[in-house]
């Protein structure tokens, strides 16, 4: 046996996400159902909107192709935060003790989740992405690497603030409130389904503030610019360090929840 | 080696509930090497007691050392002297055993040639082997606890903690688990802790601690706690438990103890016994639903251990839950 007290911290993280990842592949309805759903989405809502998309300084631009970044979003937000709800599912059936009485640093278990979470939410979007050379505008190839590494930090965000909520929740029911109520519109509201510029001023404000409209921003630009435009454009380097920010505020709070041992009050 | 000194827990209160003290003032030694069971009633502070051992929560004081390194300074070392074998199967159902077995062991740090020799090792006792590739979800009860036993057994613990692990198991399974538990405990001189409300699975244990309201009331071998006991036990079922305990306190120079419906009179001498049956028959037939004499066992000695301290209540015993705390009881053991 080794010397130290715990393990090392990359073992242990790859243990726990393979595993998310063979569980999630053994539920064949999750993969459909998450793959189904926003692919539904595109086709429906593009085809229904395309008529009447015409918003200023986009003309010619169809709304498959305006909604198609905004899926992608889509898919990898309900991937992401729906693979978070097996937290509660874990603590449900006892497997989550065994890992917290297991000497693997707390950070582990967060990463493990994470990134197994996330993977799951890419496996999915770059599936979506074989559809990318189809549009109109077809993705410049240059930009790919961007696009990706987009992706990942998207996916790794949106799965760290999931474990955040996740933690501390008792019944997957009480999950799925929440994000109806606080993870739906982030999305609605992020540019996926319109642009920031049509709207009234008060959601402009409110958009600008939303971090997952600045991970949108990192999304959209990949398929308009090359990566040479895109470092050197304000908007693109903001939404950036929000979503650098974002990630790194999200693995940091998740990990101290779950580091937090429940304490036993002051005496009576 | 297991050493917990003024162990206290309260439960902060809500607007709905009042704070609950569920550990007071807590003393237990549990030597190296020795097989304690750990007992109590329904909210007696086992499971508090578990979950602080385990490491999942802190208590509001006292200290917990378990192989020399102190549980609350040092829960990585801790944890990697331990097994736990917790009453929710902490596996993944959907995984096969030995997916289940191979996880648990790289959060050991453990692969390869390693995890290969301590997987031959660990399942040497169990019925699993053939069974390897099978999701744990397809097992039985019994062979889901020899999967989690297992895989505690992988990284070799000093310590085990058990939480009620035979709860659901039918007897066959319960006793083939227990057994293989025993042995496992002696080959490899493990310190182990289990708790369980079910007492004749106590009897092979080298200590018996017996928990209720939160305070260890006994800490002893079973043949000593049974020893306490004296010689025999004659038990009655009453009708009506108050009028007939005014009744044998009564008739009979002996000390009568309440235990929910029944009445126990204990440490009776074997030729008295059978003369006691027949008084209390003669003269109460029609008040008396059943009448046995008992050789103590380890259920008699969780009831004359708790009875006890309960201040034998003078009417039903139905109003005594364990969060109710009589003042006679704290000066008492004042």
């Amino acid at each position: 046996m080794s010397g130290q007290t715990t393990t090392a911290l990359a073992p242990a993280v790859w243990a726990l996400a393979r595993r998310e990842f063979v569980r999630f592949i053994r539920q064949p309805q999750r993969v459909i159902g998450s793959l189904g759903q926003p692919l539904l989405f595109w086709v429906f809502l593009g085809a229904g909107f395309t008529p009447s998309f015409n918003p200023p300084g986009m003309e010619g631009m169809t709304y498959l192709e305006y909604f198609y970044p905004g899926v992608l979003m889509m898919m990898i937000l309900f991937a992401s935060i729906f693979s978070t709800i097996t937290v509660i599912e874990d603590r449900d059936q006892g497997f989550l003790q065994g890992v917290l009485v297991a000497p693997v640093p707390r950070m582990a278990i967060v990463l493990g989740k994470v990134f197994g979470g996330a993977s799951i939410a890419l496996f999915q979007a770059f599936i979506l992405l074989i559809a990318a050379p189809f549009l109109d505008t077809p993705l410049p190839l240059a930009s790919l690497p961007l696009l990706v590494a987009a992706m990942v930090l998207t996916a790794v965000g949106y799965t760290a603030l999931g474990f955040s909520i996740a933690w501390s929740m008792r019944s997957t029911a009480g999950f799925h409130a929440i994000m109806m109520v606080f993870l739906m519109p982030l999305w609605l509201l992020s540019g996926a389904l319109f642009p920031v510029a049509g709207a009234p001023m008060w959601l402009q404000v409110v958009m600008a503030i939303n971090p997952v409209a600045h991970a949108m921003t990192l999304l959209r630009g990949p398929f308009y610019a090359t990566p040479a435009e895109l470092l050197t454009t304000p908007a693109y380097l903001t939404g950036l360090a929000v979503v650098v920010v974002w990630v790194a505020l999200g693995l940091w709070v998740s990990a101290v929840r779950v580091g937090a041992r429940e304490k036993g009050a002051a005496t009576a | 080696m297991i050493i917990i000194r003024n162990l206290t827990h309260v439960y902060a209160g809500t607007r709905r509930q009042k704070a609950r003290t569920a550990l007071h003032d807590l003393t237990l030694e549990i030597p190296e090497r020795s097989f304690c069971i750990l007992s109590g009633p329904n909210g007696s502070g086992k499971s508090t007691l578990f979950r602080i051992l385990c490491g999942l929560a802190t208590p509001t004081g006292g200290s917990v050392t378990v192989g020399g390194h102190d549980l609350f300074a040092e829960p990585a070392a801790v944890r990697r002297l331990m097994g736990v074998v917790f009453q929710s199967p902490a596996v993944d159902k959907q995984l096969s055993i030995i997916e289940n077995l191979r996880l648990h062991a790289e959060l050991h740090g453990l692969r390869g040639a390693a995890f290969q020799e301590r997987a031959d090792e660990a399942l040497a006792w169990t019925d699993i082997k053939a069974r390897l590739g099978d999701r744990v979800d397809t097992l039985s009860g019994g062979l889901a606890r020899q999967v989690e036993l297992a895989k505690c057994l992988l990284t070799r613990p000093t310590v085990l903690l058990l939480d009620e692990p035979t709860t659901g198991l039918d007897p066959a399974s319960r006793r083939a688990f227990l057994g293989a538990l025993h042995r496992l405990q002696r080959e490899r001189a493990m310190t182990v802790l289990m708790t369980s409300h079910v007492f004749s699975e106590a009897e092979d244990a080298d200590s018996v601690a017996i928990m209720q309201d939160g305070r260890l009331l006994a800490h002893d071998t079973p043949a000593a706690l049974k020893a306490q006991l004296g010689q025999e036990v004659v038990v009655v079922r009453p009708r009506s438990p108050a009028v007939m305990l005014d009744a044998l306190r009564r008739d009979f120079d002996r000390p009568v103890l309440v235990h929910g419906d029944e009445l126990r009179i204990e440490d009776v001498p074997p030729a008295e016994a059978v003369v006691l049956v027949e008084q209390i028959l003669t003269r109460y037939r029609g008040d008396v639903l059943s009448i046995a004499i008992k050789q103590p066992d380890l259920d008699d000695v969780f009831v004359h251990v708790t009875g006890r301290t309960g201040a034998v209540p003078q009417t039903t015993p139905k109003d005594q839950k364990p969060e109710d705390f009589k003042p006679e009881d704290q000066e008492m053991r004042a």
